[in-house]
């Protein structure tokens, strides 16, 4: 199983409706590629550690929207924190995907810890969170996948991969940086939501 | 930490034994109803004590209790781009530990977060520990190119924390209120 099969089951999984966080690296223009509708409905920390945890406060802002966290096991790894903080608020809209290669492999493919003995699924569910699973093959990925975005519970799915890049075309690559990625993103759940969160110019016209 | 044993013994979250928060917890309260801000993530630590009990309970607020800091600025960066704004609270030394997070989601992302934190090693501290904790503050504020405002008499407390995010969203950056003086607890050591 690869990164991009996953993603691309994912993608069918999932609508433009949804909100996504993800990890960076390779995954960035495979998800770009796959990401359901073309929405701008990802947001990609350039902050390694922080995926899960920017998932956590969208889910709790946004309780009527399922929210996926596309993370991995590098970046879960530097913050296992996060794990009690999830297990403790359990937010029911709220699935935590960790594509684990057991390597870093956009910096080369040193092993991470899951490689020796580490089972994030195990240290998920000992933190407290619900439905905690591994799998290694697509078919049941597919299953767990639908299963945990369709129980209005919080769920942790663990997609154990194979090491392997897509080598995608230059102009199919992600072609935003990460203050343009913030605007598109906001701008859309502004318009998704009927809300103003960043408003540009002062709502009142009194000043003080 | 703490050391009061009273507290220790049985009030949950930090409440006072007497059930009477101090004043400035109230009044943080407010400023943040006045901000809009209705999550706080936090790391409970001595000098806020009585505020990490009262925001647990305040009825406007969701309190998420966090491991490490660093898990902070991802729940409040989450909450903003979700339309929530979010304060996390800390002591100063938790500044260093969510340096990281802090650094990139600012300056890769230009997104405006607020930071609100205990001054631990104020003026007359008398905890050996506490001392590194001031002497290493202002310093990464300035490399981080974070604006921060000493908040040190009650009165300051709503407005700072009102303006606090009025300015943190128009800049899209984030900015730091530093609680010392009569704005932690016991009125803090520079009081005295």
């Amino acid at each position: 199983m690869q990164r991009v099969e996953v993603l691309e089951s994912l993608s069918g999984l999932t609508t433009a409706d949804d909100l996504f966080t993800s990890a960076v690296g390779i995954i960035w223009d495979d998800w770009w590629n796959h990401r359901p509708g073309g929405a701008d409905n990802t947001f990609s920390p350039a902050a390694i550690g922080s995926v899960s945890a920017l998932a956590l406060g969208l889910a709790i802002a946004r309780p009527n929207r399922r929210v996926i966290a596309l993370d991995t096991d590098g970046s879960l790894l530097m913050n296992t924190g996060i794990l009690c903080t999830l297990g403790a608020e359990r937010p029911g809209n709220l699935t935590i995907l960790v594509l684990d290669n057991g390597i870093y492999e956009s910096i080369g493919g040193s092993p991470t810890l899951t490689s020796f003995n580490t089972d994030l699924a195990a240290m998920a569910a000992g933190a407290g969170c619900t439905n905690c699973v591994t799998v290694d093959g697509i078919e049941t990925f597919e299953t767990e996948a639908g299963r945990l975005l369709s129980d209005g519970e919080l769920g942790l799915l663990v997609a154990k991969i194979q090491p392997g890049i897509h080598r995608w075309a230059w102009e199919d690559r992600k072609p935003t940086d990460g203050v343009e990625d913030k605007y598109r993103f906001l701008r859309r759940m502004e318009r998704q939501e009927g809300i103003v969160i960043h408003p540009g110019a002062p709502q009142s016209h009194v000043s003080e | 930490m703490d050391h009061d044993l009273t507290l220790r013994a049985g009030t949950g979250d930090g409440r006072p034994a007497d059930g009477r928060y101090p004043a400035y917890c109230e009044l943080l309260i407010q400023g943040l109803r006045d901000a809009d801000v209705s999550l706080v993530t936090a790391i409970p630590e001595s000098l806020l004590r009585s505020a990490y009990a009262a925001l647990a309970e305040a009825a406007s607020i969701r309190y998420v209790r966090v491991a490490n800091e660093a898990e902070m600025p991802g729940i409040c960066a989450g909450a903003y781009l979700g339309g929530t704004r979010a304060v996390m609270i800390m002591e100063n030394s938790g500044l260093r530990q969510a340096c990281e997070p802090l650094t990139r989601l600012s300056w890769a992302h230009h997104i405006p977060m607020v930071l609100l934190m205990a001054h631990r090693g104020e003026f007359g501290e008398r905890n050996w520990w506490g001392h590194n904790h001031a002497q290493t503050m202002e310093p990464i504020l300035d490399a981080l190119r974070f604006p921060y405002w000493h908040v040190r008499t009650l009165d300051q407390i709503r407005p700072a924390v009102r303006k606090a995010w009025d300015h943190a969203d128009s800049s899209q950056w984030p900015v730091a209120l530093v609680f010392g003086g009569d704005c932690v607890e016991g009125g803090q050591v520079a009081a005295r």
